[in-house]
């Protein structure tokens, strides 16, 4: 998720300060990121500097500064949100290349290793409908929404898994060197 | 908790052709446990739940529901211990097409020689059905088929409820408002075992997955309920924007 677009979505609704535009952020993903409100002093800086956003009245308490979205804010920020994804699927997780050494160096056999992970996605998974349910009663359909990507993603992983467990891994011949 | 369900090395061999064989499974389940059952079609998931309802007989091994060694019972005996102690949930409903829903419920009892119309009456309305009580199935949603088949099966107040792949035939809405009504059941100490394909559903209402493969069981799961916080849960990545 880029910050620079995250900010210049929120401010499109209406203007922000920093600390704002920090509390917003963290209304919409129920605390799932990673930012300091110092990140988005600079973020906003920044787009200041590039032209998309512009401050709005004079320095409030503290030195609070609001700002707007520019004319040319609104249009980076139409053309994308109006791009779909694209460019390499992000594989982020160890395991899918601890898989692949796993089965050159521990002779094949992954059954255990396939077990565990099985385990470990399973109880994400419980973990992961326990937050949605929350989210749901706490009326925090951002988070609910986000939380279900999150759930079916897991699934998707998990579905791997089974696949790769129902392989027998080893007994396929020569892994490609 | 004590032990309700008592499976010791069950083997069920089929002819040649019928998927669903099981070797060697052995499984306790404890009173007042929902647990999910999961695998792939023909893995063998199905035969499970229908040893363990007196449904059908194991071809080696011992299976035992409550303290009774269901090997040792005729067909008669069999069947009256299906009709005391298990409640059957279907994909499909299987509801009688010529009675009402009320009348769809009370077979149970009926067949035990209960009447117990007021029972069947305030089950009907803690499912939520007991505006349509005196329609015919075919007027009914297919949740609602659902809500009148688990109050049948509910009916005669079953020592294990099961249920196999219930949410299959509904949509995603009348789905959940059955898995609910299973979790609340489960809360007041109804013990439960569902068969599922959806590692989400499995999860989200049971604490045990027993995963089966090839007729046996690959995997049994507790899992923990901790009341973890969205963040430990979920990272969303943020990228700095560059200078």
């Amino acid at each position: 998720m880029s910050l620079k677009y995250g900010v210049l979505g929120l401010l499109k609704e209406e203007p922000l300060h920093g600390y704002e535009v920090k509390n917003r952020f963290e209304g919409m993903l129920g605390g799932t990121w990673e930012v300091n409100v110092g990140q988005i002093y600079t973020t906003l800086q920044r787009l200041e500097r590039d032209g998309l956003v512009r401050p709005v009245g004079a320095r409030g308490d503290r030195g609070k500064q609001t700002y707007e979205l520019s004319p040319e804010g609104r249009k980076a920020l139409d053309q994308w949100l109006g791009e779909p994804e694209s460019g390499p699927q992000q594989l982020r997780e160890d395991i899918y290349v601890k898989l692949l050494l796993a089965a050159r160096i521990a002779n094949g056999d992954l059954r255990g290793m396939l077990a565990r992970q099985k385990r470990s996605y399973l109880q994400r998974l419980r973990d992961l409908n326990r937050v949605e349910e929350r989210a749901r009663r706490d009326g925090r359909v951002d988070l609910a929404r986000l939380v279900r990507g999150a759930l079916l993603h897991t699934e998707a992983d998990l579905k791997w898994i089974d696949e790769l467990a129902s392989e027998r891994f080893g007994t396929e011949g020569k892994e490609t060197k | 908790m004590s032990q309700l369900v008592v499976l010791k090395d069950v083997t069920k061999v089929y002819q040649a052709g019928i998927t669903g064989a099981l070797s060697g499974v052995s499984l306790t389940i404890e009173n007042g446990e929902f647990t999910a059952i999961m695998g792939p079609s023909g893995s063998g998931k199905s035969t499970l739940l229908n040893l363990i309802a007196g449904v059908d007989r194991p071809t080696s091994g011992s299976v035992a529901v409550g303290g009774a060694d269901l090997g040792t019972l005729g067909e008669t005996a069999l069947a009256r211990f299906r009709r005391d102690h298990i409640g059957f949930v279907f994909q499909f409903f299987y509801l009688l097409p010529n009675l009402t829903a009320l009348e769809n419920v009370l077979i149970p009892a009926q067949l035990k020689g209960k009447v117990v119309a007021g029972r069947a009456e305030a089950l009907l309305d803690e499912l939520g059905i007991a505006d349509v009580s005196d329609r015919y199935p075919a007027r009914l949603s297919g949740g609602q088929q659902q809500r009148v088949a688990m109050a049948r099966a509910l009916i005669n107040r079953p020592t294990l409820l099961l249920a196999d792949e219930p949410t299959g035939a509904l949509d995603t809405h009348s789905g959940d408002q059955v898995l609910e009504l299973l979790r609340e059941l489960n809360r007041d100490g109804q013990t439960i075992l569902l068969v599922t394909h959806d590692a989400k559903i499995a999860t989200r209402y049971a604490a045990r997955i027993i995963s089966v493969v090839d007729g046996k069981i690959v995997d049994d799961a507790r899992l923990e309920s901790p009341d973890r916080a969205a963040s430990e849960v979920i990272r969303v990545r943020v990228a700095e924007m560059s200078s």
